[in-house]
């Protein structure tokens, strides 16, 4: 029987049957789950990017903003959608005011693309804060742009200052070795063993703010 | 054979990375950590053992020619599993091993053991022929680990171990220290503990 033409063709379809619907329970049971976990992640990142300028508006620490999901996602956090632009941005408001918006941005690093979140001055001129959302670097060299020292660097950074230029509106920060200490406001410390890594981070912002701003000059926000 | 000594044969005597020199991407790949090779590890007893005895039990029904369909949609449906899971229960360590997990599916230890071993053997010696497989090269990752994230973070599973003086030498947490550190595990082995018989 085993030797039939049909009964390899049966087999198989009932081995693939019984695997793809446990794995189907399986997925479905755990799906609200998975899909909660990441919705939650990326909420909080969104809020601990914009904490600060909540914090000023409402007298609170930082820290503690950031931590008080999701309450205080809920509260002080709202999504707006923009035809056309094909980011997702958030906005912080406080007492209807808004305070400043925050940007899912994306980029290519070495080995993959990567996503980040930038909050900015209504202006869109300064950056408030910078995360990492996803990445595909190296661990230990590249991946270390998730650490707290970079991404500090890029607060308060003005990172629009040329308006008027039709090409390229952002500061041309330079990058200076891990070790070094920045000499004057326009350079950033790279990531020891990962140049390309910290290059593509810098041309990740300017690349978008370049879009964004440019993108802000005929539309209003 | 006795259990223990299928374990034992599987695990450490034919060890399948030291031995038969399979499973060495992942070996490579997730080694920069401790805890991520430890949960690589488990992930793959688990499939490597459960996909070992599904594949004995159906070994008398599966025709000869589409056992490797029927050996490879069965390793993928418990790789999976062990995929979904992860990402359910433990999401940060699911985001940092990335697409390993995935690749489970084509690690030959996997479709080594479902061939030389499951297919020709009773359910339960399967199942103890995939846990030792997996142990084996459980053991082989933690091995290769320990040194890269002593030497490469300073720490071992996360805890700093040594003091601020030490610096992290980046070699280890790239690829290219897998390589030399693997090697050398293979040729002390080797050289230990298995003769060329004349």
């Amino acid at each position: 029987m085993k030797d039939s033409f049909m009964y390899p063709l049966i087999f198989m379809l009932i081995i693939i049957v019984i695997f793809v619907g446990i794995l189907a329970i399986m997925y479905r049971s755990s799906e609200a789950k998975i899909e909660a976990f990441k919705r939650d992640s990326y909420q909080k990142m969104v809020l601990r990017v914009l904490s600060s300028e909540i914090a000023n508006a409402t007298g609170r620490d930082a820290e503690e903003v950031a931590q008080d999901y999701p309450a205080s996602y809920n509260e002080y956090v709202k999504e707006i959608n923009k035809s056309g632009l094909n980011r997702r941005i958030f906005a912080s408001v406080v007492d209807a005011k808004v305070l400043g918006y925050c940007f899912e941005i994306g980029g290519k690093g070495l080995w993959g693309t990567m996503k980040a979140l930038v909050s900015t001055t209504t202006d869109l001129t300064t950056i408030i804060d910078f995360a990492i959302v996803d990445q595909m670097e190296t661990p230990g060299l590249g991946a270390r742009i998730e650490e707290e020292w970079f991404l500090s660097q890029f607060r308060g950074k003005i990172i629009v200052q040329r308006p008027d230029d039709a090409d390229d509106v952002t500061i041309p920060y330079e990058f200076i070795a891990e070790t070094l200490s920045p000499e004057n406001d326009l350079q950033l410390r790279r990531v020891t063993g990962a140049t390309i890594t910290s290059d593509s981070v810098l041309r990740m912002l300017r690349t978008e703010f370049n879009y964004i701003y440019s993108f802000f000059r005929e539309n209003s926000l | 054979m006795s259990m223990k000594d299928i374990f034992i044969t599987s695990a450490f005597k034919e060890n399948s990375v030291w031995r038969q020199i399979l499973g060495i991407c992942s070996a490579l790949a997730v080694t920069n950590l401790m805890l991520n090779s430890l949960i690589m590890g488990l992930g793959v007893v688990f499939s490597l053992a459960l996909s070992n005895m599904t594949i004995s039990i159906i070994r008398d029904w599966t025709p000869r020619s589409i056992r490797m369909m029927v050996q490879t949609l069965i390793i993928a449906s418990y790789v999976i599993m062990v995929d979904i899971f992860l990402k359910a229960y433990m999401p940060e360590i699911s985001k940092q091993l990335g697409p390993y997990v995935g690749l489970i599916i084509t690690n030959c230890i996997l479709m080594g053991r479902a061939e030389a071993f499951a297919s020709q053997n009773k359910p339960f010696d399967s199942l103890i022929d995939g846990v030792g497989a997996g142990v084996g090269y459980t053991i082989v990752l933690l091995l290769i680990s320990f040194v890269r994230e002593l030497f490469g973070f300073g720490s071992v599973f996360g805890f700093r171990v040594m003091g601020t003086w030490w610096t992290n030498w980046s070699i280890m947490v790239m690829a290219p220290s897998a390589f030399f550190l693997l090697a050398l595990l293979i040729w002390f082995l080797n050289v230990r503990f298995y003769t060329v018989k004349g």
